[in-house]
Parts: structure tokens; sequence; C-alpha cells
């Protein structure tokens, strides 16, 4: 048995960053004064119309859908980190559950509101329930994405019932409210046999359910590209291209997020260099299949160069996009690939910057998907003016995308105050196993 | 030698000056207007009404080139550059000049002979003309009313899949075959008219016969929606409809008559409906035995 001091020290130190201090407040006005400057360009927005966007009749999709791919994309991670790996008992991977569910369910909730920035008028949304047609791919989107949100919100929950316990027990200097909300969270929780089991089955049922369910997310987002008959879409992978690419940026995000919290949190003997070792080579992994269906994506028609696939390509490969393009491939994708493969790279420190690499690539990686083929339509572009034809975002536009970055972040850091970040329950039960 | 070789430089130069010259030649060749083209009025007043209407013309058939006239902000990527249509290099030119233009168009410009009708055309020419203070209209003294007595008629000859179109006009004095005019026969098809042939003048007895294709296809029962168009000096444009059993019968189902996936929400495709709400059910199932486990989980706790 577990003696109670050491259980007492697990509590104390995972419950140590529910409190408010400076550099929260300060890291929070800072977002928060952000997020004002980008909410007033997305008033210019409304006010003016997409005009004050790079977007127009031909390249109609740019940064704000190529920013909602990212965002769906990186939600992916908590199907593999809470349901793949939780279920195939990698034990390891246990501590970094609720990371991944955090950021999964940011990034989720917040991709709808990407969408609705891309609308223009935000009561267009309405039209997709009033005309949404269910042969179209968008609907079936927006219906998977919002199920993948209250999957990810219970599963988030779930576990975090008997914590809740905890926090409403052991937090006596937090605001009565804030009490109040963890008592009525905790469900009454007792601990008794038959809760565990209930909260056990429930979470593997979840777990079970969130793995095709989130399949379906990034795979049905691959359909409104896929599904249409343009040059660099028009392809037969493009929904595994889609799942493999959402584990990477997925797994660079929770490396962050881990490297963040344990170095502010003081969590080192929670979140170990073991664990930075095994996500180290999580990445390689995931980015070596990724990078394999890359091969295959440029490879097959860049070897075949049909007309208009050469068009498209070209730009790829040397033309305008190729700074990008080649950027994204090897800062991104390659060299990190490569880096990981030693020991010394996967250490706390490097792979945090290694991992900063990876996500901004990934999200210009989403950038290279979306904005080149909308300039290279099969029906030649005659007769306009050439800002039409090439599309540049304009300042507006980019603050309206960093918006959504932001309210991310915002959530992540707000969640992180009100709930332990690393399952306090669940840490103990492993370490009572252990010592069994 | 070097006196040969200095003659041969000259001989090549010469030549290609030659060839330059030539070539503007031709291209300034295709920039003349007929004479008798050229003296052509409008039998239109050109005054607020017809400039504002020629104005909507304008809007939807030549903005997108010429720019809005007095501004210079014509397609500059066009090459030669479509001009300014208030500058001077355009109101220099007679209105016969630019009735001709518009009609049969120029290098880069098409012609709209067959998208405008004259009395557009000339609507067109009197926004033009609106810009030019100096302009002073002169107009054609061809009775525009004229036109009206022009007869026209469509026989079809089943055994040789011909059309012959008959013109005459009523006057007073008898009837008068049209000698020498333009005619056009057009078939209706889904977006726009088909030119049948290419335009055949009138004989002296006012009849042109075009060879008419023996695979066009026409509604149920063969029949295909015909108009005739025809340019006289005289009598102006006419413009002559019919329908006449020459197609082939084709009854295809519409598109969207049937369930499928491009068609409204109201006809989507059975199967797509079975399998989209079988797996929202299933989903919202689940979600719903585990809120009432996590309801079981309250209850228990209270004990």
């Amino acid at each position: 048995m577990l003696d109670q001091s050491k259980i007492d020290k697990i509590t104390s130190d995972l419950l140590r960053h529910i409190r408010l201090n400076n550099k929260f407040v300060l890291w929070m006005g800072f977002l928060g004064i952000s997020f004002v400057v980008c909410l007033y360009a997305y008033t210019l927005q409304l006010k003016e119309g997409l005009s004050v966007t790079g977007l127009g009749d031909y390249v109609s999709w740019g940064m704000y859908i190529a920013n909602f791919v990212f965002f769906v994309a990186t939600s992916l991670i908590g199907m593999l980190i809470s349901a793949v790996l939780g279920l195939s008992g990698a034990k390891w991977a246990s501590p970094l559950a609720r990371i991944a569910e955090i950021i999964a369910l940011a990034f989720a909730a917040v991709a709808g509101l990407v969408i609705v920035s891309d609308m223009g008028h935000p009561e267009r949304l309405l039209n997709v329930f009033m005309y949404g047609r269910l042969q179209s791919p968008i609907v079936w989107d927006v219906t998977v994405v919002s199920i993948y949100v209250v999957i990810s919100a219970l599963l988030l929950y779930l576990p975090l019932i008997p914590d809740m316990k905890i926090c409403y027990d052991k937090l006596d200097k937090v605001p009565k409210f804030q009490r109040n909300i963890y008592k009525i969270l905790s469900l009454n929780w007792n601990g008794s046999l038959e809760q565990q089991r209930i909260i056990k089955q429930s979470t593997r049922i979840l777990a079970i359910l969130i793995i095709p369910v989130a399949l379906a997310i990034h795979t049905v987002t691959s359909w409104l590209f896929a599904a249409t008959s343009r040059v660099g879409w028009d392809s037969s992978i493009f929904g595994p291209y889609f799942v493999t690419g959402a584990f990477v940026s997925g797994t660079a995000a929770v490396i962050i997020a881990m490297y963040i919290y344990r170095k502010n949190y003081r969590l080192e003997d929670y979140i170990t260099e073991l664990h930075f070792d095994k996500m180290g080579k999580l990445l390689v992994l995931v980015s070596l299949v990724y990078l394999y269906f890359n091969l295959n994506e440029f490879m097959v028609p860049g070897y075949k160069m049909k007309k208009f696939d050469a068009t498209h390509l070209n730009d790829l490969f040397a033309g305008s996009h190729a700074a990008m393009f080649w950027a994204v491939q090897i800062l991104g994708l390659v060299l990190p690939i490569l880096l990981l493969l030693f020991r010394k790279m996967r250490k706390p420190g490097p792979m945090m910057i290694i991992a900063l690499f990876v996500i901004v690539g990934a999200w210009f990686k989403r950038y290279i998907i979306v904005v080149p083929t909308m300039e290279h339509p099969y029906l030649p572009i005659q007769n306009v003016p050439i800002n039409f034809k090439i599309y540049s975002p304009t300042i507006t536009e980019t603050l309206i995308t960093i918006a959504p970055i932001i309210l991310v972040l915002i959530i992540i850091t707000v969640l992180s105050k009100l709930v332990p970040i690393i399952p306090i329950q669940e840490t103990i039960e492993h370490l009572e196993e252990e010592t069994k | 030698m070097f006196k040969k070789y200095n003659y041969l430089k000259f001989s090549i130069s010469f030549l290609l000056i030659a060839l330059f010259f030539l070539n503007t030649n031709a291209q300034k060749q295709r920039w003349d207007v007929p004479a008798d083209k050229k003296a052509k009025n409008s039998y239109i007043k050109f005054d607020n009404a017809s400039s504002k209407d020629g104005e909507a013309i304008y809007t939807k058939n030549c903005l997108s080139c010429h720019g809005n006239p007095g501004k210079g902000n014509s397609m500059k990527t066009l090459k030669p550059i479509p001009p300014d249509l208030y500058s001077s290099l355009t109101q220099e030119l007679t209105d016969g000049e630019l009735f001709y233009i518009i009609s049969v168009g120029r290098l880069v410009m098409p012609a709209f002979k067959d998208i405008l009708s004259e009395e557009d055309r000339w609507k067109l020419i009197s926004y033009v003309r609106s810009g030019n203070k100096k302009y002073v209209q002169v107009l054609s003294k061809t009775d525009p009313n004229k036109s009206k007595l022009v007869k026209i008629k469509l026989d079809f000859d089943s055994l040789t899949n011909k059309i012959k179109v008959i013109a005459n006009a009523a006057e007073k004095t008898g009837i008068i075959p049209l000698k020498d005019a333009e005619v056009s026969l057009f078939a209706k098809r889904y977006f726009g008219k088909l030119q049948i042939e290419k335009t055949i003048r009138t004989n002296s007895e006012g009849i042109v016969i075009f060879n008419f294709p023996k695979d066009l296809p026409g509604d149920k029962a063969g029949l295909v929606d015909l108009s005739v168009k025809i340019n006289d000096e005289v009598y102006g444009e006419i413009e002559f409809q019919n329908k006449l059993k020459v197609g082939i019968p084709t009854d295809k189902p519409s598109l969207t008559e049937k369930r499928a996936i491009w068609n409204v929400l109201k006809k989507a495709p059975i199967w797509l409906i079975i399998t989209y709400t079988s797996l929202v059910f299933l989903v919202g199932f689940v979600l719903l035995f585990i809120v009432k486990n996590l309801m079981k989980l309250r209850k228990l706790g209270n004990n």
C-alpha cells in the first residue's frame, strides 16, 4: 500500500498550478489585448464584408480555410493519445491524456468559429441548417465536427470526475463559487467500486467511439477538397493524407504544451524525459507515415505531369510557391525526422524547438494545400486584374486568422488554471499498482 | 568580297523593313471600313433615353474590356489595349464605322452582330457619343418601320434536308423580293444559338437555301426552334422565329429528375439518407447511454 505522505505529495504537486499568479495575469492580459485587436479586425470585416480580405472570385478559399484545416488536424491528437495509445495499453501516455484532450477540445471547438469567419456575415451559418444538402461533404463536416467536440469534452470530463472531488476537498483557498463548481462536477464521487466501474466502462466506450469519429472529421474535411475536380485536390489518398498529417501537427502541439507545463508548473517528476523520448519517437513515426503519403501525393502526378497538374506542380516545385513548399517539406518534415532519430534531440529543450518548426510547418502545409490549387483552375482566368489571379492575404485577414489561435491559447490557459492537467487519481492508482 | 557582304546585309535589312511595312499595312487594312458602311447612320435618335439604354448594354457587354468611358481603366493586359471610348481615337470615327466595328469585331474584339440587335448596337453608340459635346448626329433616312413590311417564310424539304428561306416585302406597289440581303439561320440550343452553315446572301428572288444537318437533336417531337436573321440595305434588320420538325426526336430524362448525389435535398439518394441518419442515431444512442451512466454515478454517490 502507498503511504499517505506520498499521496499527499502527488496531490499537492499536481494541484499547485491551480491558483492565480502574476505570470498568469500577465499572460492572460497579453492574450486578451491581442484578442481585442483581432476582434477589431473582425468588426471591419463585418462592416465592409469579405472585400477586406485578399479573397475573390477565383481564390475564394484562402487563409481562413487553411486555418480551419489546421485546427481540425491538430484536434485529432486527442483521439491518438487517449484512445489509440490508451486502448493499446501504452501506460506511459496516460499522464499526457488530459493535455491531449484539452488541446483536442480547444482546437475542435474553435474550428467551427474559423469557418464562420470565412462566411463573412456570421448569420450565414444558419444557411447550412436551412438549405444544407445531405449530399454535401460540408453538412457531413458540420455533423462530425460537432459530434467530435461533444465526445472530446466527455473524454476530458469523465476521467476528471475523481479529480474534481480532490479539487473540492483540497483547494480550500479558491473562491467559493469555484469550489461549488468542483462539487457539482464531481457528481457525488466517493470512489466506490461501482462508481469506478461506471467511469471505466464509459471512458472505454467513448475511447472506442472517438476513433471512427476522429477519422471521420479529418477524412470528411479532406473530402471538402477531394470531392471537387481540381488539380492538387482530385486525389484518392486525400483522406489518409490528411489524417496522418493531422497526427504530425497534433503530436507537435502536445510536445509544446508538455514543455511549457513542465517548465511553468514544475512537473518534472510527472512529465519526465521518458515522456519526451516516447513522444519524440511517436513524432518520428507519424511524420514518416506522413512523408510516405507526401511522396505519393506529389510523386505520382509529378511523374505523369498531366497538362493541368503540370502547371500546378511546377508552381509548387519551382514557381511562386516553391519557397514555402520546400521549407514546409524540409524544415517541417524531413529535418525533424532526421534530427529526432538521435537520442540527444529527444530531450525537452531541443524537442520543443523541433516541435515549433513542425507545427509552423504544419500550418503552412495547409496553406500550400488550399491556396495554389485555387490559383490553378481548369478554365483559364481571363481578362481580370492580376490581384484576382494571385492571392495575397491582407493584414485584416491575417489578424482575423490569428484570432482563433489566440482563442485556443486562452481556452487552454484557463482550463489549466481550473483543472489539474495531470490526472491525480490515475497517477496515484498507477503508483499503487507498481508498489503492489 | 567585303562589298558583296555589305550588299547582302543591306538587302536583308531592306527586306525586313519592307516586310514590316507590309505587315502593318495588312493590319491597317483590317481596320478599314467599307465606304458604304462608313456612311451608314442611325435611325434611332441619340438622346438621354437611348443613351441610358445603351449604358446598360455597355455594362453587360463592353465594360469588362473597355472600362468606364473617360476613366481610362480599360483592360491593359490585352493586346492591343482596348481604347477608352470617350477618347478622340474613337470619337473621330463615324457612326457607321463604330457600327461596323461593333458588328464584325476586329483583332481581339468579338463580333456582336449575332449577340446584339441592330437597335441595341445603335443605342450603344448613342451612349458612347453621350460623352462628346461636339458631336452632332446625322439621322438616317431609312424608316425603321420598313422592316415590318418584310414577310419571311421557312420551308423544309425532308428529302434533301434543306431549308429554304423566302424573304419578300409587301409594298403598296406589290410584293418585292429582298435581293442580296444577308441571311443567317440559327437553331436554338441550351446555351444560345447555333448558326447553321454560314451567312448567305439572297438571290434575285429573295431566296436562300441552307443545308440543314441530319443529326441535330430536337425535342420529343423533333421540333427545333429556328430563327432567321436578315440584314437588308433598304429594310434593315429583321428577325423571324419558327418551330420546324427538322431535328431528331429526343427524349432524355432531365439529370435532376431522379434521386442523385447532385440533386436537391428532397431528392437525396436513399442509401445516403439511411447511412447518414443511422450513423447519427448510433452516435446519439451511445452518448445518451453515457449520460445515463453519469446520472447513475451521481445517484450512487448519494447513498
